[in-house]
């Protein structure tokens, strides 16, 4: 499966960055979900980086390896295509 | 009092965000123009058959235009307020309700509308539907039209609210139903309940009734009987709260100046919806600078951080006792002295208590159990 390059937010979820972390308000569903660190990162620069450049990115913010960012955030990305809040 | 079950992480996050002032909410009310005129109404435009003392303050400028609007959305996305509220008088009849909605709906904002239903058609639940809120909070004044209409004196008001509540249901949006408990309805408060399962949305009954924006009482002759208060908080009881953000914890009473803020239709901000004193104007300094340098909000928040303190204090009931300041500073002229209202809740929720043989209720603001957190 080629995985896309940029991704797109859906407009009906509702965001905002507080205290640090990415707090994600599903309006349809009436659900809440709120990101850790990494994963407010990842939420933040979803639309302006493509996967490559957005998990070398990681990788030197969080100093973890390339491989490992990779990994981490193409799962990420499945979850939040899964869950509605990627198109 | 110890806690029953861990805070989520939102929850945390809520807390710590009122801890250090960064809001995470706002209200606009819109216009104080409305399509009712209910006799309880705070709202400081004077309508029909409401006897108050006061005439009407006149407007301190013009209303907020829409680019004004747009300008303040910009600099409330980038204060990182996520929950916004329109509100009125009756939000929806804004002659750029829908334009700013939209703008509202572009910065990501998450959309709450406070309605009375009257204007809500076919057409317009389907555009409400296309925007995606995250609610609407729709009050109901009665379970039968003679009753409703006796509150909101405006003749077929009712229909048109059940009306309302069958295209909001068609399309498929959350609404929560909200009841002011007076004494005209408050043998009807069962039958609100069914009437809102009917439609398959909740009903949250508020027992406080707040005066006019400018400190006119008249609302209180409708005040309920202690039995009708009673029976919101019974083990079988039914649904108390107007609030979407469940909080405990931490040092603060309330969000007022610290999680939400409020801008009336002239620019003037508010700590909240209820503390009815301008902290600053929109069109005399931004937000961010009323925000972070304002004495007056700062006064505010030592307030806040107060009422806990004051509450075990001065009330017998302190362990079943919330209370508003901003009420309180209308009602009494001291945010700290505690509204006689919450003090009679109080003691009937004690009463409620010892009847029902609980050792005591935590002192909490109600969630909308419909507020999932996704791990």
């Amino acid at each position: 499966m080629v995985e896309q390059t940029v991704h797109r937010r859906n407009p009906d979820v509702s965001w905002r960055v507080i205290e640090g972390q990415a707090v994600l308000v599903f309006n349809i569903e009436g659900e809440v979900q709120v990101l850790n660190e990494v994963g407010t990162y990842i939420w933040e620069h979803v639309e302006d980086q493509d996967v490559e450049t957005l998990a070398g990115n990681i990788a030197k913010t969080f100093a973890v390896s390339e491989e490992e960012a990779r990994r981490d955030l193409l799962a990420f990305l499945q979850d939040l295509r899964k869950s509605g809040a990627l198109l | 009092m110890a806690r029953r079950t861990p805070l989520t992480p939102y929850q945390d996050l809520l807390n710590r965000a009122i801890e250090s002032a960064h809001p995470y909410s706002a209200s606009l009310e819109l216009t104080y123009t409305c399509n009712l005129a209910c006799r309880y109404c705070y709202n400081p435009v004077a309508r029909k058959n409401q006897p108050r003392r006061n005439p009407p303050p006149p407007p301190p400028g013009p209303p907020l235009a829409f680019e004004e609007y747009v300008d303040l959305l910009d600099q409330m996305k980038e204060m990182g307020i996520l929950y916004l509220t329109f509100t009125g008088g009756e939000a929806l009849l804004h002659p750029r309700f829908w334009d700013l909605a939209a703008e509202a709906k572009k910065r990501a904002f998450a959309l709450r509308i406070f309605t009375n239903g009257v204007a809500i058609t076919e057409g317009t639940a389907r555009r409400l539907k296309e925007l995606a809120p995250f609610c609407l909070e729709m009050s109901l004044h009665g379970a039968d039209a003679k009753t409703a209409e006796a509150l909101t004196q405006v003749p077929g008001s009712f229909d048109r609210q059940m009306e309302a509540l069958r295209h909001l249901r068609a399309q498929g949006l959350r609404v929560y139903l909200k009841v002011v408990v007076t004494r005209l309805v408050e043998n009807q408060l069962q039958e609100i309940r069914e009437l809102g399962q009917r439609f398959g949305y909740p009903v949250y009954f508020d027992p406080v009734l707040t005066v006019s924006d400018d400190g006119d009482p008249y609302p209180l002759e409708l005040l309920a009987s202690d039995e009708a208060i009673a029976s919101l908080y019974r083990k079988e009881g039914l649904n108390v709260g107007n609030s979407p953000f469940e909080r405990e914890g931490g040092e603060y009473n309330c969000t007022v100046g610290t999680g939400m803020l409020h801008v009336t239709p002239y620019g003037d901000v508010q700590p909240c919806t209820q503390w009815k004193q301008a902290v600053g104007n929109l069109r005399k300094a931004r937000l961010r600078e009323i925000w972070e340098t304002s004495p007056l909000l700062k006064k505010v928040r030592e307030v806040n951080r107060a009422v806990p303190g004051e509450i075990r204090r001065t009330v017998q009931d302190h362990a079943f006792c919330f209370s508003c300041p901003g009420l309180s500073r209308l009602t009494t002229g001291d945010p700290l002295r505690v509204d006689d209202q919450y003090r009679r809740i109080a003691r009937i929720r004690r009463r409620v208590a010892e009847e029902e043989g609980e050792g005591g209720s935590v002192n909490r603001v109600t969630i909308r159990p419909e507020t999932v957190t996704r791990p």
